[in-house]
């Protein structure tokens, strides 16, 4: 069974993201870059589904500039077979449709039976592509996923969606797109033999001209971005207890609305 | 909480000393910087989120024996498991051995990671390394298969069985007999005590690796063997055998390192102990331990930089966080506002002396393993630079050993005076810090050990020359760059601390000749200390006229955090070349002058109380 994991490299959750000069963007100077995390649960069942069929092919893809390509490189020091990496100016202010375009022209190159997603990038937090990419394949898709099993003959996956107070569980024809939500596994650390093993696989670099794609105007436009407020310190109630205890419960209620 | 600063770790690989140097050479070239980043990114994700959680439980649980065996606290098994599928452990080994072939300087990093996370936990698999390490360099082919493969797989453990009740420091006084019973197999009967790792439930075999002394053979260090004694008999094609009478009398109570289980053992209580003379060579025990012994001396100063780096870092957070008392700028109002104690001179002063001490110490470290590992590689192609490169190795081992020790210590409790109070109290990581460095000065060989080794073996060996290269390179630093604007005076005092450490030496030949060897054993330790400040204080300016020139290209790109990591390197030299290395001129001082009180006091004189 052939299965693609599309994964984001993010910058990591440590990271102080400050706004580039441009007002529009972030400054990206001294980020330390992660693949997403909610990605990596989509690897790790990738894996998981490939090792318990006892065959089958990982392939890794991402979207973006050079510095993706150590995101692919962890994936396959996890154990991801070969990775992709649509590497092009052309894609150099794609939004979600535009990116979901290209992968699901590398997808119909490619014909896995599996498509797998996290459930959103850590950065921007759109969640979009995934669906986006599953309409234009025409395939099914299931987001939030907390379980899944693909049945022996490779044919249906069933897979558990996590929705308010339980599980939601449908059953997709193959080939599906998921999208993985944190619990649906504990991601692997690479080994030692992994990272050893990585630079012998193949990083497939591929252009939009490979894929029949040219230069899209986007449909979305970031207008701006702002840095949150700063929090407002907190506040100390002077004085003894039976006048503090009232003046807190006064603030609760008249200044804080919140009892 | 552990903490690591990554940054300031690749500084001192890759922007100072260039251990990607070492990638041009045959004995690395199958390895990339790009491979060994990830390696220390792995291994700080394990450390950060697996070990690290399990240090302040594990010192308050403790090790327990329940039916005679050791049982380590909560979480150790499992991390004992992850460790060995990650294979961290494999990272220096050789390639033919079923490691990686990893070179030593990104080999101390991952060693700092780990036992900074977790100092008692990392205790388990340091042994392990050590001790499969030693069967690597000298154990038969039947040793390899049998013993050294199920120690890299983490199926067994290891540990090395020095001391004893009555030979702790003096190794030479063992008394655990070998009795020849047939082929390489021997008869082990004796007692050894203060064994790390001598038992736990971590793996299904321990491979303690014993000094003992076959019956006949000539007292004193000379006539002692080197013997593989399986907790468990491993039968001739791996298999497991039964229990091979190996005791675990008691484990001590300690004041720091308390996950760690330190064992009295007893071989052959009942006659059946059996042990596998290494390599078949009798009487060559010493020499094969000392490959262990050195590189734990080694691993020792890494457990004291790793201890003080997370010391540092965590009171550092702390001290930009904690508010007290206002500006020194507006000492006359009382409503001025609160600060964050970093602001205060004298917690700027402790934290720039705990920096300076962990990065030049780090650095110092990472150096000595960038000579072990260009000795190696080039032992085949030049023999002259690989002999100067070992010569440095042996040289600066016990300066490493006991500087990093010592200042490990120091610097916990610097972390603890920056936290002030809470830094007292178990809500906060430094206490634990504090008491887990101590042990550092003591095992391995006591620092004054170190500082006996350093003066009467170290500087005359090779006659001399390690040292005199040692100082010719400070004396090229100095003239090289002497004149630079801005650290002129620091080099200046750099020369200076040299020639300081020149004349010590001198004193102390003087003190050798002159058959004073009672004066010379009362000022090893200053003389290490000069040594050690000498050897810091030219790594740290070294650093700095790096980090000086990556200052103003940061700066002409607009990197701002970049430019103040860079400038936070040159003060730290500063620093510490104008606070810690002035000390060197008080102790030549101490040493020259020959004061013999020490030596001459009458006993009772200390006190006549009882």
């Amino acid at each position: 069974m052939k299965i693609l994991v599309a994964i984001k490299q993010v910058p990591d959750t440590a990271t102080q993201v400050k706004v580039g000069g441009d007002g529009k963007s972030i400054d990206t100077a001294g980020i330390t870059w992660i693949v997403s995390p909610y990605d990596e649960y989509a690897v790790e069942e990738a894996l998981r589904i490939k090792e318990k069929r006892g065959q089958g092919e990982v392939v890794a893809i991402s979207l973006g500039p050079d510095r993706v390509r150590e995101a692919l490189r962890s994936c396959l020091a996890m154990g991801c077979d070969r990775a992709i990496h649509l590497n092009d100016a052309a894609w150099s202010a794609v939004d979600t449709l535009a990116t979901a375009r290209a992968l699901a022209a590398v997808v119909t190159q490619e014909a896995p039976q599996l498509v797998l997603c996290g459930r959103q990038a850590i950065d921007d937090d759109m969640g979009a592509v995934t669906a986006q990419l599953a309409e234009l394949l025409g395939w099914p898709c299931a987001y939030w996923i907390m379980e899944e099993a693909v049945d022996a003959d490779g044919k249906t996956v069933r897979a558990a969606r996590q929705v308010e107070g339980g599980l939601e569980v449908f059953d997709l024809p193959l080939p599906a797109v998921l999208a993985a939500q944190k619990g649906l596994n504990e991601p692997r650390y690479p080994t030692l033999k992994g990272i050893m093993g990585a630079k012998k696989k193949e990083i497939k670099d591929v252009k939009a001209a490979d894929l029949g794609l040219g230069a899209e105007p986007a449909q979305l436009a970031v207008l701006g971005l702002e840095a949150l407020p700063p929090r407002p310190p907190g506040r100390i109630i002077e004085g003894d207890v039976p006048s503090a205890v009232k003046e807190l419960v006064r603030a609760l209620r008249e200044d804080a609305k919140a009892i | 909480m552990f903490k690591a600063d990554l940054r300031a770790i690749r500084f001192t690989l890759y922007e100072h000393l260039k251990v990607q140097q070492l990638f041009e050479l045959d004995a690395f070239s199958h390895l990339a910087r790009e491979e060994c980043d990830a390696v220390i990114d792995q291994c700080v994700r394990f450390a950060a989120e697996v070990t690290g959680p399990l240090s302040a439980p594990g010192d308050r649980a403790g090790c327990r024996v329940e039916d005679g065996r050791v049982v380590t606290p909560p979480g150790f098994r499992e991390a004992w498991r992850t460790l060995f599928e990650l294979g961290f452990l494999s990272f220096t080994m050789p390639v033919k051995a079923g490691g990686f072939g990893g070179p030593r300087a990104i080999g101390v990093v991952l060693s700092e990671l780990q036992s900074g996370a977790n100092t008692a936990f990392n205790m388990y698999p340091g042994l392990t390394h050590g001790a499969a390490d030693l069967l690597e360099a000298f154990g038969s082919p039947r040793d390899h298969e049998r013993f050294l493969a199920p120690m890299l797989e983490g199926r067994f453990a290891g540990t090395m069985c020095l001391t004893e009740p009555h030979a702790g420091s003096d190794v030479g006084a063992t008394r655990t007999r070998a009795r020849h019973l047939e082929g390489d197999v021997y008869a082990i009967t004796g007692t050894k005590c203060f064994i790390s790792s001598g038992d736990h439930d971590l793996t299904e075999n321990i491979v303690h690796l014993v000094l003992a002394r076959i019956d006949g053979a000539p007292p004193g260090t000379k006539g002692l063997s080197l013997f593989i004694v399986p907790k468990v008999w491993v039968e001739e094609g791996g298999a497991l055998g039964g229990a091979n009478d190996v005791a675990t009398a008691s484990i001590e109570h300690k004041l720091g390192i308390r996950a760690s289980a330190t064992a009295t053992l007893t071989f052959g209580d009942d006659g059946r102990c059996r042990g596998i003379l290494v390599g078949g060579r009798p009487h060559e025990g010493m020499r094969q331990m000392f490959r262990m012994m050195n590189g734990a001396r080694i691993a020792v100063g890494v457990q004291g930089i790793a201890v003080a780096s997370t010391a540092y870092l965590n009171a550092l957070a702390y001290a930009r966080e904690r508010l007290q008392g206002s500006s020194v700028r507006h000492f006359k109002d009382p409503n001025a506002p609160r600060v964050p104690i970093i602001e205060h001179a004298d917690v700027r002063r402790m934290l720039l002396e705990m920096k300076a001490k962990v990065e030049g110490m780090r650095t110092l470290a990472v150096k000595l393993a960038l000579h072990a590992d260009l000795a190696a590689a080039l032992a085949a192609t030049d023999e002259g630079r690989a002999a100067y490169h070992e010569g440095q190795v042996d040289l600066l081992t016990p300066v490493v050993k006991a500087y990093c020790a010592d200042q490990a210590f120091r610097v916990a409790e610097l972390a603890i005076q920056t936290y002030g109070g809470a830094g007292y109290v178990e809500d906060h990581p430094v206490e634990q810090y504090l008491r887990d460095a101590k042990i550092f000065s003591i095992y391995e060989g006591t620092n004054h050990i170190q500082a006996l080794d350093l003066v009467s073996r170290k500087l005359s060996s090779r006659g001399g020359e390690n040292l005199t290269a040692f100082l010719t390179e400070i004396g090229e630093f100095v003239a090289r760059h002497g004149a630079r604007p801005g650290l002129a005076a620091e080099i200046g005092a750099l020369g200076a601390a040299a020639a300081a450490l020149q004349r010590a030496s001198g004193a102390l030949l003087e003190f050798f000749t002159s058959g004073r060897l009672d004066q010379v054993t009362l000022v090893a330790t200053p003389f290490l200390e000069i040594m050690a400040e000498v050897t810091i204080a030219h790594l740290l300016l070294d650093a700095a006229l790096v980090a000086e020139a990556r200052r103003v290209e940061a700066e002409g790109d607009h990197h701002q955090e970049d430019a103040d990591f860079y400038r936070g390197k040159v003060m730290a030299a500063k620093f510490y070349v104008n606070f810690v290395l002035p000390g060197v001129h008080a102790k030549l001082a101490a040493i020259v002058g020959g004061d013999r009180s020490a030596l001459d006091i009458p006993d009772a004189g200390f006190s006549t109380a009882r």
